[in-house]
């Protein structure tokens, strides 16, 4: 291992690692300055991405998708990344330029973006969370929330025991999704007890009420991704509190609050998502997929937290593996 | 084809929901409700998150956190964390750990256990990781785990004071292939690749970096040579890493070479420009886990080895001819070693309301060579010189081959006997070949009180192995005793962690410890000669005041009183305050500030000169966030702006009467590329 550098002479063997230096840092450059050429199949369709042009840590979801839309083999995969200030028209340029008959549309950004595209292309949405229903039947749209089905599903394999699952929600947000989630629910033998409130003082009216009157043995609170009805700073403390304190389980649709001190949360496994929407892109350009309209999150992760598992009697020792975040951190 | 019209969204836009959606909230409001903060998002999309190992107060230091301080080396990084602050050595100005009061006032830095991936780093020569460690490049780490406090039942030897556990990037951590190079101040010069991606089934990590430093070159003046000179801290450094996983198994391999490594202020305390070291150091382990083995089984085995070689390819110059005629103290100790460590370990949940984990293990720690260039002899206690260097391997080495074997036995169980309320407790037992066994326990409390407050209770034993120099070193100023037995330290903690809002996160520990058969020199030889006790806190928040800007910071205090003397122990900060911001003032680039206070250092017992100056640095750094493939990153740091004079305390009795000057102002400037 020493040999031959040993033998040599201190001032050369300082040579010889400047050049080394000297090297990688060239090969570095020379690697970085050589674009390679993205894979280009002809059986399959160029689709391009358009995402919004964030900074992190946000910026990672959609990198994290465009992997997983790379991943769809017969696609070449040609990103567009846009800001609060591009002209849809250069865009749509650019798109006719290279020929591309399928777009997914990321974010709002995204969205907003696509719309001044040429007429004979199609577009896939997903990034966003929730999208007005009567408007968007004529696109489908891949939401970032959570299907409620999987999250009774989860709910249930976690606590067999609960019967009832409480919601408070702004109609105009989650209208779409407690429509879903009132389907689910009877599939998963659960009484979906919903709430509407349209303001925050409604919404704090309501949470009181049934912390009140729910049973910690039958019942659990869903928190959905509802910034008028989970205000972050007001209602989610507590709740917080007043759940732990009566032990009622909370699961949320929003991964931050299982740091906060919910159950469980399923979140984005983006790149499952992006290889969904690529083949979703595929079926779209060679005409085997036409369905419309939104719909909810399928490629799902989870996360739990064990301080509130334990708080709630739950013993989840044996069950790490089923979890893909465990809070809190060490 | 049946394609899907965008005319729908153009209706969609005339019916104005677009316009109203983007009124509603950014792109990044959207987000939030799913991720939340920043830190949730980074691990919610990342690819590993820490390991829950047993109760402790822990920090966890992510590549990014890396990237935001600046940091350029893993000292860097360390004395970001509350209760460490890293002094250094005069000899080589090698970085020493020093947490809560304990790893100054010694040229080594043993009471503190360094791991890579679990690993230990400790060369046996020394007891401590070694000079491959100088400088270690940061841009391989995916994070950097601290536990401050004991942690021999789980980790076994040196985990004294705190351990420092390394993990390197895998292929999750770091997709695609990156490159990047970096030049600053003291001629720094690096330049690394790496990459991660598939090698057939395989998920593969390559890094390899390359780089050199002249070193700072602060004036500084030493009893034995009375005019000041010039500091001699450069050297040349290769790093490369591989790491390769398929399915339940893994192969890590780890190299480092730290060439014409410069001297400091010298061995003996003679500025010495012409001696050059070199260091090399190269890790593997290979290990297969299931998770599922069985029903209610986890297991592990491990199968860990490394090489350490210590060299001069020019020899020391100890003390220079105008001080010691004709020729100076010329003298050159090599050291080679190798170690097997090889581990497995189980954990158990088929008990309810426990998790037990069991244990073992046995390490061969294996110094198996050495060799002495010198030209001179001790009589009766002084120095001789008898003429031209010569091998005095076997005739009167600075130590002589030795092999320490070390078998183990751990069980920790996991014990949640009431609701909100978790008892931990692990026992280890070592037995050494060379200075006999150390039976040493730990016990938690751990109370989540409400649902945003938890509240630690936490016990230990600790012990510190006596490294080979201190047994078996042949000098006679600091002779070696095989009678040493092992440092211990008994310490008791108090841990609060409240998430008091939604943003802001703050975390409190009181520490209290006794320390027993501390290693000092007595006279011409080393015994377990000081006992000392301490006591302090650490105080840390984190405040995401906004979506752009976050601000940490944290405050420690320690008190170390050296029992024979009654007086402060000496060297380690009373007080250490560390304040951070990060503001992304625009969606591509970030800035960071670091403010570092370092105050109240008392001398040790008997050293009679003023207490070490205070000192406060500022560090700023300016980057593009890490934009995604095809594009450049740049980022640039100035460290030390306002040019503060940093002095860390020399060694008492004093042979470095000014103390060891640090870096003034620096920068550097950095390019990566990812592909």
């Amino acid at each position: 291992m020493t040999g031959a550098f040993l033998a040599a002479s201190a001032g050369f063997r300082r040579f010889l690692l400047r050049c080394a230096c000297g090297a990688v840092g060239l090969a570095a450059l020379l690697l970085a300055g050589a674009a390679l050429p993205a894979p280009n199949n002809s059986a399959g369709p160029t689709i391009g991405v358009i995402y919004p042009d964030i900074g992190e840590p946000y910026r990672s979801v959609f990198t994290k998708i465009i992997e997983g839309v790379e991943d769809t083999s017969r696609a070449r995969v040609v990103g567009f990344p846009v800001g609060m200030g591009v002209n849809p028209r250069d865009l749509a340029v650019e798109i006719r330029r290279q020929d591309i008959k399928v777009v997914i549309a990321l974010g709002r950004h995204g969205l907003r973006a696509a719309a001044g595209l040429d007429k004979n292309v199609g577009v896939v949405v997903s990034g966003v969370l929730t999208v007005p229903d009567a408007e968007v039947r004529a696109v489908p749209v891949f939401s970032l929330s959570p299907d409620p089905a999987l999250l009774f599903a989860r709910l249930k394999s976690l606590l067999p025991g609960v019967r009832r699952v409480h919601v408070v929600f702004d109609p105009r947000q989650s209208g779409w999704l407690i429509k879903l989630a009132r389907e689910a629910a009877k599939a998963y033998n659960i009484e979906l007890l919903t709430y509407e409130a349209e303001d925050i003082k409604a919404a704090a009216v309501d949470y009181r009420e049934l912390l009140a009157s729910a049973d910690p043995r039958h019942d659990a609170l869903w928190l959905p991704q509802d910034s008028t009805t989970v205000d972050e700073t007001s209602i989610l403390p507590m709740v917080l509190q007043e759940s732990w304190n009566r032990s009622l389980p909370v699961f949320s649709s929003s991964v931050s609050h299982v740091k906060r001190g919910a159950l469980f949360s399923l979140y984005p496994d983006n790149v499952e998502l992006g290889r969904n929407l690529g083949s979703v892109a595929q079926g779209i350009w060679n005409g085997t997929f036409g369905l419309r309209g939104i719909v909810p999150l399928k490629e799902v992760l989870v996360a739990v937290n064990a301080r509130t598992a334990s708080h709630l009697g739950l013993d989840l020792t044996a069950r790490r593996q089923d979890f893909d975040l465990m809070f809190p951190e060490p | 084809m049946a394609l899907i019209f965008p005319k729908t969204l153009y209706t969609l836009l005339a019916l104005g929901w677009v316009a109203s959606a983007v009124a509603q909230g950014t792109e990044e409001e959207d987000l939030a409700l799913i991720y939340g903060d920043n830190s949730t998002v980074s691990i919610a999309t990342g690819a590993s998150q820490p390991l829950r190992r047993a109760p402790a107060v822990a920090s966890v230091i992510t590549a990014e956190d890396i990237a935001a301080i600046g940091a350029t080396s893993l000292g860097e990084v360390l004395e970001t964390v509350p209760g460490v602050h890293v002094s250094r050595a005069s000899i080589r100005y090698a970085p020493l750990f020093v947490i809560r009061g304990i790893g100054g006032g010694s040229q080594t830095n043993p009471q503190v256990l360094l791991l890579q991936n679990g690993i230990p780093m400790t060369a046996m020569y020394n007891g401590d990781r070694g000079s491959a460690w100088i400088g270690v490049p940061v841009e391989n780490i995916a994070r950097v785990e601290v536990i401050r406090g004991p942690g021999s039942a789980l980790y076994g030897a040196d985990a004294y004071a705190g351990v420092i556990n390394v993990i390197t990037k895998t292929a999750a951590d770091t997709p695609g292939t990156e490159a990047g190079v970096r030049a600053g101040s003291f001629d720094m010069r690096d330049a690394w690749v790496q990459h991660g991606g598939k090698w057939g089934a395989a998920d593969v990590a390559a890094y390899l970096s390359v780089g050199s430093t002249d070193g700072i070159k602060e004036t500084i003046g030493t009893k034995t040579i009375p005019t000041p000179g010039p500091l001699n801290t450069g050297y040349d450094a290769v790093d490369g890493s591989l790491n390769l996983s398929l399915d339940k198994w893994r192969f890590r391999a780890n190299y480092k070479l730290r060439d014409n490594l410069q001297t400091g202020a010298g061995v003996s305390s003679a500025l010495d420009p012409d001696s050059l070291g070199r260091v090399e150091e190269l890790a593997g382990d290979l290990s297969w886990t299931d998770p599922a083995f069985a029903k209610d089984w986890a297991v592990g085995v491990t199968a860990a080895y490394l090489y350490y070689g210590f060299t001069y390819p020019t020899n020391l110059m100890l003390l220079p001819p105008s001080v010691k005629p004709p020729d100076g103290l010329i003298g050159g100790p090599n050291q080679w070693e190798r170690q097997l460590r090889l581990s497995s370990n189980a954990t158990y949940t088929g008990f309810a309301g426990h998790s037990l984990r069991l244990g073992l293990g046995h390490d061969d720690l294996d110094l198996y060579k050495a060799k002495t260039y010198k030209n001179y002899i001790f009589v009766g206690g002084v120095p001789v010189v008898t003429g031209p260097v010569l091998d005095y391997s076997d005739t009167d080495p600075h130590i002589r081959p030795h092999k320490r074997m070390v078998d183990y036995l751990y069980a920790q169980d996991e014990w949640r006997f009431a609701r909100d309320w978790t008892l931990t407790a692990g026992l280890r037992r070592d037995n050494y070949s060379d200075f006999g066994g150390t039976t040493n326990p730990r016990l938690a409390l751990v109370w989540e009180a409400a649902y945003d407050l938890t509240a630690k209770l936490l016990y230990g034993r600790a012990f510190r192995a006596p490294s080979f120099n201190e047994l078996y070193g042949n000098n006679p100023v600091a002779n070696g005793n095989p009678s040493l037995r092992p440092e211990t330290i008994n310490t008791a903690e108090a841990a609060l962690s409240w998430q008091a809002r939604k943003d802001t996160q703050i975390n409190l520990s009181l520490f209290s410890y006794e320390a027993r058969n501390m290693i000092r020199l007595a006279g011409i030889s080393w015994a377990n000669a000081t006992e000392q006790h301490g006591s302090g806190m650490e105080l840390e928040a984190v405040w995401d005041a906004s979506r752009t800007l976050r601000l940490t910071g944290n405050y420690a205090y320690q008190k170390s009183i050296d029992e024979a003397t009654s007086q402060d122990a000496g060297y380690a900060p009373h007080h250490h305050v560390y304040l951070r911001a990060d503001w992304r003032f625009s969606p591509d680039w970030f800035a960071h500030g670091q403010f570092n206070w370092v105050a109240d250092r008392a001398r040790a017992p008997g050293d009679v000169r003023s207490p070490v100056p205070d000192y406060r640095t500022v560090d700023l750094t300016v980057r593009t966030a890490a934009r995604k493939n095809d594009q450049w990153d740049i980022a640039f740091s100035v460290r030390n702006l306002f040019d503060a004079q940093v002095l860390e305390p020399s060694l008492f009795p004093v042979q470095i009467p000014g103390d060891l000057p640090q870096a003034g102002r620096s920068a550097w400037v950095q390019l990566s590329h990812r592909l």
